[in-house]
């Protein structure tokens, strides 16, 4: 059956042959037997082996165990072979080796076979070698197509981009340049390649969104917490200035051991209510950097940096206090600040160094508490665990971030 | 999946909520020329602390470890931020009335007492805990880990399973 079969197919395949020749010679490197290339060594154990046929399928035809085998084989290797025949034959047949590939994977072992029909122990070491054949087969024969279509077929139009799966019906039926186009609820003729380079811009667009977006929430938030970062700093550093200007100004107008406080209240009430309220706003503003330092949410972890006495740690503590201290002298400030308008009834006589000296005492107090912690920021200005955790926002996290997370 | 842009202009809008709360906090004792001023500050001050809570609340609402079910992952996350939202509202209102109550008649007057002052001080302090905590919620929420699925996501309802 088999000898029929080849003898058969004989007289069909010898008259393309030496246009094929011609055709793909001019490609290949001229002599490389070489192993290691082995697209041109595929072609031409094709030539070759349809030259010499004969001599093969004896061989074939007397190796028993494989015998079997290879008369299936064979078969396929002649629908391989047909392709390469005249163009509408060829037509019929890639479709088949283009959507088999196991097919063409056995059709490839027999062709390797039949270059190496000489030595036949080796074939089977040699086998997972040839395994990697079918792909370069693969990769050769659409050009083949392409090239050669364009060649002999005419009237068929350009192949369609395999992508562009809901125009491949038109393309059939449309001989013409001209595809119909449903723009603005109206159809519109437009040219063919017109449209397959916008579609494909299209489709090029929605890859760039889904796979790329520039500016992800993440990205959103450590830029805002870098900016806040960078304002707390100078927050930190014109508060402790302000702090140290304020009690300053304020000994200066009280005099040597607070023995001018009238002139105090004369000179500082209009500053006393306003100053507290600026007070209080770079307070905020600090204690929220310094915390946010800290990532004080984490009670134990900044407990932790509190007790080994982390600057960072340290500053917030500082700032806490210095903003109740200062919160708490909210009704002498307002007191100062009402001076001229109840002098006798808020300011009895005699009562002004009780009233003022804590207040003097713990504007001190504030002032430096302030200072030590904007020396402990300044230390370590890049120090700032919330930064690091929001840099750890990935869309798959680390195993033990899972700890974090419940944090 | 959260849009980004939509997410910079929440932030956008929180902040600004914070930024209005902490100027209202800072200066609102200096703007008391008329008792109306101080009314007019502080209703839109507690309000926009009632809005801000309700952002923050939709968009945990929002995110895909609410929707399949994991509120107590979210709730363990941002307890601190509901808890002191609450407290700080309830301060503000409470010291808004009280103040308001006490300056309605004649704003520029002595007002202070023991209690008010204490109240201030525990207001005053609230409101910077509940900016660190909000600031930070908010920039939280811009974790994708929020919003798909994932690894860890997959462990903790397994966990929640158990």
């Amino acid at each position: 059956m088999e000898k029929g079969g080849t003898k058969k197919m004989r007289p069909r395949e010898l008259p393309p042959l030496p246009q094929r020749g011609q055709r793909s010679l001019p490609t290949m490197p001229s002599q490389n037997t070489d192993g290691e290339v082995p697209a041109p060594k595929h072609k031409k154990k094709r030539v070759r082996k349809d030259v010499s046929v004969d001599d093969m399928e004896d061989q074939g035809m007397e190796m028993g165990g494989v015998c079997s085998r290879r008369t299936s084989e064979t078969g396929e290797r002649l629908a391989l072979e047909s392709s390469s025949d005249a163009p509408p034959q060829r037509r019929k047949k890639k479709k088949k080796a283009a959507t088999t590939d196991a097919e063409d994977d056995q059709a490839d072992l027999v062709n390797g076979d039949t270059a190496e029909q000489t030595t036949d122990g080796e074939e089977v070491v040699k086998k997972p070698k040839k395994k990697k054949k079918p792909k370069v087969a693969e990769s050769q024969l659409p050009d083949e197509i392409s090239v050669e279509e364009d060649d002999i077929i005419t009237d068929t139009p350009t192949p369609i981009p395999q992508h562009a799966l809901f125009s491949a019906p038109q393309s059939q039926s449309q001989p013409v340049g001209k595809v119909f186009v449903e723009r603005n609820k109206r159809f519109q003729a437009a040219e063919r390649s017109d449209w397959r380079k916008t579609s494909d811009q299209v489709d090029n667009m929605n890859d760039f969104q889904h796979v790329q977006p520039l500016w992800t929430t993440r990205d959103v938030s450590i830029r805002v917490h870098e900016g806040f970062r960078v304002f707390g700093l100078y927050c930190h550093g014109f508060l402790a200035g302000y702090a140290v200007w304020n009690v300053v100004v304020v000994y200066m107008l009280a005099g040597q051991h607070l023995t001018a406080l009238s002139n105090l209240l004369e000179q500082y009430h209009g500053l006393a209510y306003p100053s507290q309220s600026l007070l209080y706003m770079l307070l905020a503003i600090s204690t929220v950097a310094a915390f946010d330092r800290v990532n004080l949410a984490k009670g134990s972890k900044a407990l932790r940096e509190f007790i080994t006495l982390d600057p960072v740690a340290l500053a917030s503590f500082l700032y806490f206090s210095a903003l109740v201290l200062s919160l708490s002298q909210q009704m002498t400030s307002d007191r100062i600040n009402l001076y001229p308008a109840f002098n006798t009834t808020l300011w009895p006589p005699g009562s002004e160094h009780q009233i003022l000296h804590p207040w003097v005492t713990i504007n001190l107090v504030v002032a430096l508490l302030v200072g030590v912690a904007w020396i402990f920021i300044a230390t370590r200005p890049e120090t700032d665990y919330t930064e690091d955790y929001l840099m750890t926002m990935e869309v798959e996290p680390p195993k033990d971030d899972k700890s974090e997370m419940m944090a | 999946m959260l849009q980004t842009g939509n997410y910079s202009l929440v932030l956008l809008i929180q902040l600004s909520l914070l930024v209005y709360d902490l100027f209202v906090n800072s200066f609102s004792e200096l703007l008391r020329g008329a008792p109306v001023i101080q009314l007019v500050l502080f209703i839109i001050q507690d309000i926009a602390i009632l809005f801000s809570v309700i952002i923050i609340l939709l968009m945990m609402f929002n995110t895909y470890v609410f929707q399949v079910g994991l509120v107590s992952l979210l709730l363990e996350r941002f307890r601190a931020l509901l808890i002191f939202s609450a407290l700080y509202l309830t301060l503000s209102i409470c010291l808004h009335c009280w103040v308001l109550n006490l300056r309605w008649i004649q704003s520029d007057r002595f007002v202070w007492t023991d209690g008010l002052q204490a109240l201030f001080v525990f207001q005053r302090t609230a409101a910077v805990l509940y900016y660190y905590l909000y600031k930070r919620t908010a920039e939280y929420m811009g974790d994708p880990r929020l919003y798909e699925d994932s690894l860890w996501l997959r462990d903790a309802f397994s966990r929640a399973r158990q």
